[in-house]
């Protein structure tokens, strides 16, 4: 099959960027989007032209390091999907495929299709870990959870933190994923010591790295990788809620 | 956490967005309750009215907490809107996919419910408690032409109230999300209740421009 591929070309963020167009023939429609990529650098290398950068590790679907717009949706058209998991028969042939970074201020423009996506991992250190003693793990009986709860909790550490949600959302919230990690450890007996100082903590960073509000437009629900849900959303805010009453609750000390 | 850290948070602000929506939309219930009054009759719309100048300083009081909820809401959703705008530059790059057109819309039928909210005062209210000119309300209401005597003040009004519905069908649901009700066993019969708020109660609101200002002086 053949593609004409608009691409988004940016030496650096500080400079602007342009699409480009660029054609490939005779792809078998049974590669990987990002083999497609591959190939298309491998061309651009042999033309002594500067290849295309965009961000990849696993090709497997489960680190999150891939992810850019393809025709305007996160990871592209396929549901539940990453861009490394995406295969070319998803196209047509002849297709006009127009790809872009993610489109975030709190994402800047590293370069090409990759984008700084630090702010995540700021939010995760400001709140998203547990206290417990390091050493030879524990035997895994010894704390019992609830069913209901184990399986919300696993729904919700699906995150893989690739930040399609971001670029789903008109605003540029980060409240999914945020989200996703306040669920996935206030469900779980391990998370309870950080308690209520969790949410508020990463909730601060959040707001402090630019991130926009949620409006509760379920964008970024739908075009999630792994279908992390509105319900997550939802569960912070109930956090949030009970977090600020007992604060202010407390006594002074 | 302090206090002043809860309300200017971005969760904070949606949290009080939420609660100050919901309290105004009960409001809307209560306001309707009494306009169907002019379905009733003259004399019974006039004594209703009466009854709630007799209220006094009850009313002022009711009136205060009104603008008060108004006012952060708006003044609330406008701070979130800039840093919501802030934060995404490249506007036309985000998803449509799944997500409703009242969800992206919001802001716009928010800021035209204001302005209507804005008309309303400055013709219904001032008239009511300042500028009768010994008219009745029912007059002033139905003919006047701050009222739906005037074509123009009825199609705006008509054209508002569906905008305010189209604005709580998002918002409802909206602070049902925030509040943290969806997925707990609550939610059913929130969403059940919705309706009555973004369509049925806008319905009863838009009978009455369409009755006084329209139907009656075809019929």
């Amino acid at each position: 099959m053949n593609v004409n591929l608009k691409i988004w070309r940016q030496r650096s963020g500080s400079t602007k960027g342009v699409l480009k167009s660029y054609r490939l023939e005779n792809i078998d429609p049974n590669i990987s989007f990002l083999e497609m990529m591959d190939i298309l650098n491998i061309k651009l290398v042999k033309e002594k032209k500067d290849p295309v950068t965009f961000d990849h590790d696993c090709r497997e679907g489960i680190c999150g390091s891939c992810g850019f717009m393809i025709n305007g949706r996160p990871h592209g058209p396929q549901k539940a999907t990453t861009v490394c998991q995406l295969h070319m028969r998803a196209f047509n042939n002849e297709d006009d495929i127009l790809l872009e970074p993610f489109r975030a201020e709190s994402f800047p423009v590293i370069k090409d299709l990759s984008v700084d996506r630090k702010a995540f991992d700021r939010i995760i250190s400001s709140g998203g870990y547990i206290s417990t003693n390091t050493g030879e793990a524990p035997e895994a009986n010894s704390i019992s959870i609830n069913k209901e709860y184990a399986d919300e909790a696993f729904l919700s550490s699906a995150c893989i933190g690739c930040g399609a949600c971001v670029a789903a959302c008109k605003n540029s919230s980060a409240m999914l994923f945020t989200s996703a990690k306040v669920s996935h450890l206030s469900l779980l007996p391990q998370g309870q010591k950080e308690g209520k100082d969790r949410v508020a903590k990463m909730v601060a960073t959040m707001d402090d790295e630019g991130f926009g509000s949620c409006t509760n437009t379920g964008a970024c629900s739908a075009e999630c990788p792994k279908e992390i849900g509105q319900v997550n959303i939802a569960r912070l805010n109930q956090e949030y809620i009970s977090s600020s009453l007992s604060s202010l609750l407390k006594k002074k000390e | 956490m302090s206090i002043i850290k809860l309300l200017t948070s971005s969760v904070g602000r949606k949290i009080l967005m939420a609660i100050t929506g919901l309290l105004l939309a009960f409001f809307m219930a209560f306001h309707l309750f009494g306009n169907l009054f002019l379905f009733v009759g003259e004399d019974a719309f006039n004594a209703y009215v009466e009854k709630l100048h007799q209220l006094g300083f009850l009313i002022r009081i009711a009136e205060f907490f009104l603008v008060l909820f108004v006012g952060s809401h708006a003044y609330s959703g406008t701070l979130l809107w800039i840093k919501n705008r802030k934060a995404k530059k490249v506007v036309s790059s985000y998803s449509k996919v799944n997500t409703s057109s009242a969800a992206r819309s919001a802001a716009f039928t928010g800021s035209i419910v204001f302005i209507f909210l804005a008309t309303h005062w400055s013709t219904f209210w001032y008239k009511f408690n300042f500028d009768l000119q010994g008219m009745s309300y029912y007059y002033v209401v139905t003919e006047s032409s701050v009222g739906f005597g005037s074509p123009a003040v009825s199609i705006f009004y008509i054209i508002a109230i569906a905008l305010l519905g189209y604005h709580l069908k998002h918002g409802i649901t909206s602070a049902g999300q925030t509040l943290g009700i969806v997925g707990t066993k609550y939610e059913k019969i929130y969403n059940n209740f919705s309706a009555i708020f973004w369509f049925w109660i806008p319905l009863g609101f838009i009978s009455i421009p369409v009755w006084f200002g329209f139907l009656v002086r075809v019929i």
